[in-house]
């Protein structure tokens, strides 16, 4: 039944050979010297500051949920900078490689990159930006937030919790380890077939891309189950369907969306697997198998995937728009059913990303209508936030100035998209750069949101606020280089430039290309400014610290308990009163209402297993990759060995006796009269973040 | 609950905190299972999407077609088998509501024994069409007939050996609460594989034999 | 992974389930019962007229086809209602919604996924022999 494959096996290694480090490519080689130079500073930094107990014993094994959160957010951000790299390669590629007479460098005849390098990178961009950047900030966002809004104490399941993360760096891990050993998939984020099938990518970049994206979305489909559990069952006392703060309604839709959408990718994906190592014909040329299956199966993902990154990001607008407009978020009911409805239709649009199949008129129209029919729940969602302005005491802080800018984003990117929509003009723009930049206007304004988010809620999760002036300069110059990149790429594509080009035929289109790579090194520019911005926040700490409300007119559940949140987030639950309920306190003047009676509080143990399920699932990943059948079959066997050993484990959560919750409360009252304590995680007495003993 | 004492810190005014605010773990926990299952409906759905675009007669690439693979009467022996062990795992969940621990343990066994008798059946006629040279290697039509009925089956092996580890830990644990959850948790799994069947049974096996 | 404290609370009534010996009176548990043998038969019962259907060729084909899809409805509604205990009551309400939730979502899949396919093998697949002999001729269009 195995697929014979040509080239060398053995049945230790599989394909793996030393041929397959990729030693002879100068830039592949630095870009592991400099992971190496980093790994060496990291242990050695961790190893200096004696932090490989906490690392262990706070994080690595933790099941907290605000701990689980900041890990997903490290990854995304270093995934985002993983990816950025790429953007810079291909849009320096992109402008020297111009025209019959532009020179050629390191084996390429025009620019710097070989083809099947270029396109190795802009698959790894696409996937790295969706699945492993943009995907685990927003998950890390909503893994903090969600239970703080609802009063809960923790996730429905934090040690599921702590599996859904190991996978989903399993599979990050899983793209980088394909920088150094082998190579990675080359056709494009969403993969082509029959391009993706044996015969015409012999290799195991296809094999890395399609596992990596397996792990992930295995994590994002159990981190929805348990985003919805929790939301359902996990709601304190009075907290009404109604008060749900807006982000948990965004949060739930969105999740509606990843539970119900990311089983069919998964499906697509096994299909092409089963296809490359069994010999089936799902989507092969011949034989009965059909191209356009896969097109579809994915894209049933792939489009509502969109919204459930776009969903978190509108939840966070709206909660920030209405803290520093100093008003209750305009039209609640109309978000929330917006909300719902954006999930709703995201699920009946698919085919606008292969209205040129050849379909029958009247399934494009269908198609046009329901993808037009989305601009009628955004449209809601952006009045609502105007008239949530509209005579508002507006305030522009940080937070304020990306909410309202992605507000800017969501404008283009909506209107070009309803461009995209009719069928007819797709016919045109399809595959062009210009649809490019549609979605980069769409996934930009995610990024807004979530820098506003971070800037937003830092203090809750870390007891500080972030420093705003070199804060400012970060956004100022990331929205120049927004401009200065995408302004050219929508002109180009309305010049008909395809995307993808590893060469550029005209030289007329020299100019635009070049004004982009300014727009790159502005980027680049301002993430000097960014590092600046983090780097004053930790040394000013101190004069920086926040009370409850960081932001004194913040409104929902969150703020009213400490900042930053101890490990079991409200000593006692909160009793909730209102849609707001933290302004309802404030205007009662019960801001400083503190429990009289405590209780005793249940947590769960910390646990080594998630992690391990996660180094497991890397194992098995990488053994299928490479075809060594003993690895894949002893990872497979470990798995489910962990799986059964932890259902027979017992003693898997403690007790907080209630006097030591008073005493830990008492404690903080006191600690928050001398703000210089080191509270940050890293500095080692970290004792709000750290997972009690 | 227990008059929640959580008033303002001068004893006035409306209830902030509430001590002892409890929650059903049980239900929780089999809320999510279900979520889960529903999910992985989704993923048979997908498969049958696959298989109502490749049975189109080019996707036979000449090979059998599904009135040739498809055997409605042998199907219908382990939609007999499967119904069977449902109702079994159904005597158990009918014991543990009374706390009987050992007509548990003997619902699960029967219903195990019977899923045996599934798997077997559902091996007999897959050796029986690879013998005859209908392969999933043979032709997309195939490829999607296979993948279905192989996802039933790899489900059904799942069930088995998940009901040998919940006969280790009743035996073990006896009904504590963890063990209760799982039980429920599987009952919602092996009964939900007799829905699924009901689609496989009438579009994969029946729909073949009319078309 | 119990993470929560001691008191819980079953449908309404409160109770301390720090010992095993109430866990069964979960009213999850206390769903069980005879349904089960009636899902039992009439699954077996509704499955053996869909087979007999098909066996005697008893209706045309495209009628076939649709009576057993019914059938085939009638028979998961009676499993989701009888063996899944998809009910209003307080105990199952979540899990009917989830549920009534996703059913559209099978439909959309499927329904739109053949409904594109279908147009689309008209418009470019060449019909192999076997099947365009078993169908009529596709209608000319009449020259303008
Ligand atoms: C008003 C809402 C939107 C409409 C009407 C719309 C419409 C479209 C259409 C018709 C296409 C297909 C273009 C083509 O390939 O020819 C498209 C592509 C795309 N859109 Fe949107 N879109 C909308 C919102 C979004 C959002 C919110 C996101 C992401 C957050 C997004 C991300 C994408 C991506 C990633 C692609 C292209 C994928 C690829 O080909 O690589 N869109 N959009
Ligand atoms: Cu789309």
């Amino acid at each position: 039944m195995l697929v014979h494959i040509d080239g060398p096996w053995s049945p230790l290694l599989g394909r793996l050979a030393l041929t397959e480090i990729p030693y002879k490519n100068p830039i592949l080689v630095g870009t592991f010297l400099f992971a190496v130079v980093l790994a060496v500073v990291l242990v050695g930094l961790t190893t200096y500051f004696g932090f490989w107990r906490t690392l262990w014993r706070d994080w690595l094994t933790s099941v907290d949920h605000k701990k689980i959160g900041i890990m997903y957010i490290l990854i995304g951000l270093v995934m985002l900078f993983r990816g950025f790299i790429d953007a810079v390669m291909m849009r320096t590629q992109q402008a020297m490689a111009v025209g019959p007479h532009s020179a050629g460098y390191l084996d390429a005849v025009h620019g710097y990159l070989t083809p099947y390098h270029f396109d190795q990178i802009y698959t790894a961009h696409g996937t790295i930006m969706i699945l492993f950047a943009a995907t685990p900030l927003l998950v890390g966002i909503m893994n903090i937030l969600v239970p703080l809004q609802i009063g809960a104490r923790d996730m429905a399941y934090p040690y599921l919790n702590a599996v859904s993360l190991w996978l989903t760096a399993a599979g990050a891990a899983l793209v980088m380890a394909s920088l150094f050993i082998g190579d990675f998939a080359h056709a494009g984020w969403f993969g082509i077939v029959p391009v993706m099938e044996l015969p015409y990518s012999p290799g195991v970049g296809v094999d890395y891309w399609m596992w990596a994206f397996q792990l992930s979305s295995i994590g994002t489909t159990l981190g929805g189950i348990n985003l919805l559990a929790t939301i359902v069952k996990m709601r304190a006392p009075g907290m009404t369907w109604g008060r749900l703060p807006i982000f948990t309604w965004a949060s739930l839709s969105a999740n509606l969306i990843s539970l119900t959408t990311f089983p069919v990718v998964t499906v697509a994906l096994a299909l092409l697997a089963l296809d490359r190592y069994l010999g089936t014909h799902f989507y092969t040329a011949g034989l009965g198998g059909n191209l356009m299956l896969y097109n579809d199966l994915f894209w049933i993902w792939g489009h509502p995937e969109v919204y459930f990154v776009i969903l978190p990001a509108f939840g966070m607008i709206s909660e920030i728009i209405p803290t520093f407009a100093e008003k209750p978020l305009f039209g609640y009911m109309g978000m929330v059913v917006a909300s719902l409805g954006i999930a709703g239709v995201s699920w009946g649009v698919w085919l606008h990303h292969f209205f040129t199949m050849a379909a029958a008129p009247a399934v494009n129209a269908f198609f046009s209508i329901t993808t037009m029919a989305v601009g009628i729940p955004t449209g809601v969602k952006v009045f609502n936030w105007a008239f949530t302005m509209f005579r508002g005491r507006l305030r522009f802080d940080l937070p304020m100035m990306w909410a309202s800018a992605a507000l800017f984003f969501l404008l283009v990117g909506g209107l070009t998209g309803m461009m995209n929509a009719f069928a007819t003009n797709d016919y045109m723009v399809h595959n062009s750069v210009f649809v490019v930049a549609h979605f980069h206007m769409m996934l930009l304004l995610i990024v807004y949101a979530i820098f506003g988010g971070v800037n937003y809620w830092f203090p809750k999760v870390f007891g500080f606020r972030l420093e705003q002036r070199f804060g400012r300069m970060f956004f100022w110059l990331f929205t120049a280089g927004t401009a200065v990149v995408f302004v050219p790429m929508f002109t180009l594509g309305f010049m008909g430039m395809t995307r993808r080009l590893d060469y550029v035929a005209f030289p007329q289109w020299q100019p635009l290309l070049d004004i982009e790579v300014v727009g790159i090194v502005i980027y680049v520019l301002s993430a000097a400014f960014l590092v600046a911005q983090l780097y004053v926040s930790l040394r000013d700490r101190a004069q920086n610290r926040v009370g409850a409300d960081a932001w004194g007119t913040s409104r929902s559940l969150e703020w009213i308990t400490h900042s930053p949140v101890p490990f079991y987030n409200f000593a006692v639950t909160p009793e909730v009163h209102a849609r707001d309920e933290r302004s309802w306190r404030h205007e009662r003047g019960l801001d400083d209402a503190a429990p009289v009676v405590y209780e005793d509080i249940h947590m769960p143990c910390k646990t080594a297993i998630p992690l391990g399920l996660g180094a497991l699932g890397f194992g098995l990943a990488f053994a299928l990759v490479w075809r060594i059948w003993w690895l894949a079959l002893l990872c497979s066997g470990a798995i489910v060995a962990l799986i059964v050993i932890r259902a027979f484990m017992t003693g898997t959560s403690y007790t907080i006796p209630a006097r030591d919750v008073e005493k830990m409360e008492h404690d903080r009252k006191r600690g928050a009269a001398k703000p210089a304590r080191a509270q940050v995680p890293g500095g080692s007495p970290a004792p709000v973040l750290g997972g009690g003993t | 609950m227990k008059g929640a004492a959580g008033e303002t810190a001068g004893g006035l005014g409306p209830v902030m905190w509430r001590p002892n605010h409890g929650y059903d773990d049980v239900s929780t926990k089999t809320l999510g299972f279900w979520l889960y299952m529903l999910s992985d409906a989704m993923m048979f759905t997908a498969l049958f999407a696959a298989y109502a675009v490749l049975g189109h007669a080019m996707n036979a690439a000449g090979g059998p077609l599904p009135g040739t693979v498809a055997h409605p009467t042998h199907a219908f022996t382990e939609t007999l088998w499967l119904f069977s062990s449902v109702l079994a795992y159904g005597g158990a969940m009918i014991a543990l509501k009374k706390g009987n621990r050992v007509g548990v343990m003997a619902g699960i066994a029967v219903a195990l024994l019977v899923a045996l008798g599934f798997l077997g059946s559902d091996l007999h006629e897959v050796t029986r069409l690879f013998a005859a040279g209908a392969t999933p290697e043979r032709s997309g039509y195939l490829s999607a007939f296979f993948a279905l009925v192989f996802y039933h089956g790899l489900h059904v092996i799942v069930g088995v050996a998940w009901m040998l580890v919940m006969l280790g830990q009743v035996a073990v644990f006896g009904l504590s609460e963890a063990v209760v959850y799982r039980l429920l948790n599987l009952r919602l799994f092996w009964h939900f594989q007799a829905v699924m069947w009901v689609f496989m049974f009438t579009f994969v096996y029946l729909r073949g034999a009319i078309i | 992974m119990g993470i929560h404290v001691h008191l819980r609370v079953f449908a309404g009534r409160d109770y301390m389930t720090e010992s095993n010996h109430s866990t069964f009176e979960h009213p999850e548990v206390q769903l069980a019962g005879t349904g089960y043998v009636a899902a039992y038969v009439a699954g077996i019962a509704l499955m053996g007229l869909s087979l007999m259907l098909v066996k005697d060729h008893a209706l045309d084909p495209t009628a076939l086809g649709i009576a057993i899809s019914g059938i085939a409805g009638l028979a998961a509604l009676l499993q989701c209602v009888l063996l899944l205990h998809m009910t209003l009551s307080r105990t199952q309400i979540w899990q009917t919604v989830a549920l009534v939730l996703f059913v559209p979502l099978f439909i959309l899949t499927i329904g739109l996924t053949s409904w594109m396919f279908h147009g689309l093998y008209q418009r470019t697949m060449l019909r192999p022999i076997a099947a365009s002999q078993a169908m009529a001729p596709a209608p000319l269009r009449a020259p303008r």
